[in-house]
């Protein structure tokens, strides 16, 4: 079945899944028992740990695990309670696991000013600028927008950052393996990073925290984690992760490339096919592979139902807990109309993607379209 | 593969037997959730039912659908809805619900995809003699549920499925469990779909319109309590009106006769027989001839003013092509402008009208 909704999530790689059943089917100490078989366990998830830091170029102890990524912003934006200065500057095309944390924590006195976006879908750097107020005690600004794979000038936003002192934290699910990612070169204070995302297991994700910068945990108990994050370990779950880590970060320019093509021959053949389709997001700084793509005329339900009946697996802007299409509130902060918001795809290709299934993907589209 | 019966599935027990038996009779059968209502509040199951919808249809194997009509739910019913209370009338958004919004805009998605009819678990029947759509009762009387669809013309009708029309619900209940459907014990829905319980509906109601708190006089304009707003209360209405006459009192229960708008008052009468709460005629309008004509012959006809109520005989005088009066053979009790009456003859649903006044 072809599956081009890898920004949704990604099928699990053979070689983490082997890792993970191998250390499950021995593997099963606790890691803060003191015998062997905790001992063992032990040297798992700090083994791990030292993988994935090498892997983006951070140090062992900036590596906390969680249960996901939107733990890992959690984690970041509930700290803010227990500081002074409690406002916080993101942009309108965060995910809810930013927004709706913001609007969650209100009550403890944090408030929020979400950065609009350019018609790319980009947050200009002199709002940021501008928008910074003397309380301003984070700025949270996702990397790679999971709708429309823009990628934000992360360099100019972080400096501004520092230049005023104020800690920077990006959701960077949608970046690993889709394009370089170096806490060195970034020099953010926290990233939240996602398992499932890049052929890890789901329920696994991790927060990198640079030396020094304040975290309080969220989840309290036995003092896991340095206490940030208290629960015993997933520890197959964090080996997978380290070891999709590991292959993302070491086969990126192959998996980049891979992407890219398949980006090409997709937009090459469907702009023949379909020629008055709009693609969306920024046509240079953006992930390869994540298509945007909006077919005036047709509502993307009806699309998505058709393409379901073929095999063909895709998405549309934003699905709600009963399955039903919204328009997109990323697309809509783009400046996009609400008819070409609900005619609008999400194509995201992945690894094992095929010319053959893109150019079936393309005859697909074009006969659903023409009738 | 034959083009697709589309099943609208609610998640409950009705629509879920609907789709399995059509799938049993050899259809290609595709299942299509709605999602009419926006909102996060208590009173709105949509995640649940969905829920269930999808393990129904994994059971069955069937593909589900999701599609959102708030929008057209909102601005088709709801607006309707809101304005009717502020009018002080008894509005019945399902009649519109499905009007608007079942079998229109979800036979047109259903259209789209390339069905050619659509199916969902009414109780009422469909039957087709010399290219005519006629729609009947259901078999089951005290399920029977062609009041809310007297709505539909012959478009939708000739478009349309009601596997259920012709069973029982306790045999749709039996062929659920049979067949291990998860939700074969579920609760029926009850009351206005987005309020949910009648305990939410003032509270709801507030949400949307500005309360006007009057006095409540007596048939003989005597002064004897007050009201929250005229919107709160239905003609008939006995519990909520704080002014004695409970259970357990000795004195006689008072129920709502009437509604003076211009001066907010709200007007009560002692006693479930008191003769200001009866009427013999009613005026109606925007009515629909489910044929698309009227009848040749409008006496012998019987009419339903509220869901389950036996047919009442009467005779239709009509006034304009939207316009009649109804003059029942026997006084009916607490006639509400606003709600629906629906015609019959025998098991056919002629059609209907909006009750506007009573004399």
């Amino acid at each position: 079945m072809p599956y081009f909704d890898h920004s949704a999530t990604t099928p699990i790689h053979p070689q983490v899944l082997e890792t993970m059943n191998s250390i499950s089917e021995i593997h099963f100490g606790n890691p803060s028992s003191i015998h062997a078989s905790g001992r063992k366990s032990r040297s798992i998830i700090e083994s791990a740990r030292r993988t994935i830091a090498e892997a983006i170029q951070a140090s062992h102890n900036e590596i906390i695990f969680t249960g996901s990524g939107t733990e890992a912003n959690n984690i970041v934006l509930w700290s803010l309670a227990h500081l002074e200065k409690k406002h916080v500057i993101t942009s309108a095309i965060e995910h809810p696991a930013i927004l709706k944390v913001l609007e969650t924590i209100a009550p403890l006195g944090v408030t929020f000013t979400a950065l609009s976006v350019d018609e790319f879908g980009q947050v200009n750097p002199e709002d940021l600028k501008n928008s910074i107020q003397s309380d301003t005690g984070l700025i949270s600004i996702m990397m790679v927008n999971n709708e429309v794979g823009t990628i934000n000038p992360m360099n100019a936003l972080i400096k501004i950052a520092q230049s005023k002192g104020i800690p920077f934290h990006s959701d960077t699910v949608q970046a690993l393996g889709k394009t370089p990612l170096s806490v060195q070169d970034l020099n953010a204070d926290y990233l939240s990073f996602s398992g499932h995302k890049f052929y890890g297991p789901k329920g696994v994700g991790f927060l990198y925290k640079k030396n020094g910068a304040l975290l309080n945990p969220l989840i309290i108990g036995g003092g896991q984690e340095s206490h940030f994050r208290a629960g015993t370990e997933n520890v197959p779950g964090i080996a997978g992760l380290s070891e999709a880590v590991r292959l993302a970060v070491e086969n990126i320019s192959k998996r980049i490339s891979h992407l890219e093509n398949l980006e090409f021959l997709f937009k090459e053949k469907i702009s023949i096919a379909c020629p008055n389709i709009i693609f969306n997001g920024h046509p240079e700084h953006h992930v390869p592979g994540v298509i945007s793509v909006s077919f005036p005329g047709h509502r993307s339900d009806i699309l998505l139902a058709k393409l379901d009946r073929e095999g063909i697996e895709v998405s549309s802007g934003s699905a709600c807990g009963s399955g039903s299409v919204k328009p997109s509130l990323i697309l809509q902060a783009m400046g996009i109309l609400e008819e070409q918001n609900l005619s609008t795809l999400r194509i995201s290709f992945g690894r094992s993607n095929s010319f053959d299934e893109v150019t079936s993907l393309v005859s697909t589209l074009s006969n659903i379209t023409h009738v | 593969m034959s083009n697709p019966i589309i099943v609208g599935i609610s998640g409950g027990v009705d629509s879920s037997v609907t789709a399995m038996t059509l799938k049993k009779q050899g259809y290609n059968v595709e299942c299509v959730f709605m999602k009419n209502w926006e909102g996060e509040d208590e009173t709105c199951t949509s995640e649940q039912d969905y829920k269930d919808a999808l393990a129904v249809c994994n059971h069955l194997n069937l593909p589900l659908r999701s599609v959102n009509f708030s929008k057209e739910y909102w601005n088709n019913v709801f607006q309707y809805f809101i304005d009717e209370y502020a009018k002080g009338r008894t509005p019945n958004p399902d009649v519109l619900c499905n009007r608007e919004v079942k079998f229109k805009a979800f036979l047109d998605f259903a259209l789209e995809l390339g069905a050619n009819k659509i199916a969902t678990g009414h109780f009422a029947r469909i039957v087709e003699s010399d290219g005519l759509f006629q729609l009947l009762k259901g078999v089951d009387g005290d399920k029977d549920q062609s009041y809310f669809l007297y709505l539909l013309g012959q478009d939708a009708l000739s478009k349309s499925m009601f596997p259920l029309g012709g069973i029982d619900k306790k045999n749709v209940r039996k062929l659920a469990e049979s067949s291990g459907l998860i939700n074969h014990a579920k609760k029926d829905s009850t009351g206005v779909c987005f309020i949910g319980e009648q305990k939410f509906f003032k509270k709801f109601l507030k949400k949307y319109i500005p309360t006007q708190p009057g006095n409540i006089h007596t048939i003989d304009g005597n002064p004897c309590g007050e009201h929250d707003g005229l919107m709160f209360y239905t003609m008939g209405q006995r519990k909520g009106l704080g002014i004695g006459g409970g259970h357990g009192d000795k004195e006689a229960p008072w129920f709502v006769a009437d509604k003076d708008l211009e001066n907010n008052i709200l007007i009560v009468a002692q006693g479930h027989d008191h003769p200001a709460l009866f009427h013999q005629k009613l005026e109606a309008d925007q009515i629909h001839w489910i044929s698309g004509s009227p009848p040749h012959a409008l006496e012998n006809i019987s009419a339903k003013i509220r869901y389950r109520q036996m047919d009442q005989s009467c005779k239709i005088t009509t006034l304009s092509t939207d316009r009649c009066t109804v003059k029942f053979d026997k006084p009916q009790f607490a006639i509400a402008p606003g709600q629906s009456i629906v015609f019959y003859k025998g098991d056919d649903c002629l059609g209907g009208a909006i009750i506007d006044n009573r004399n």
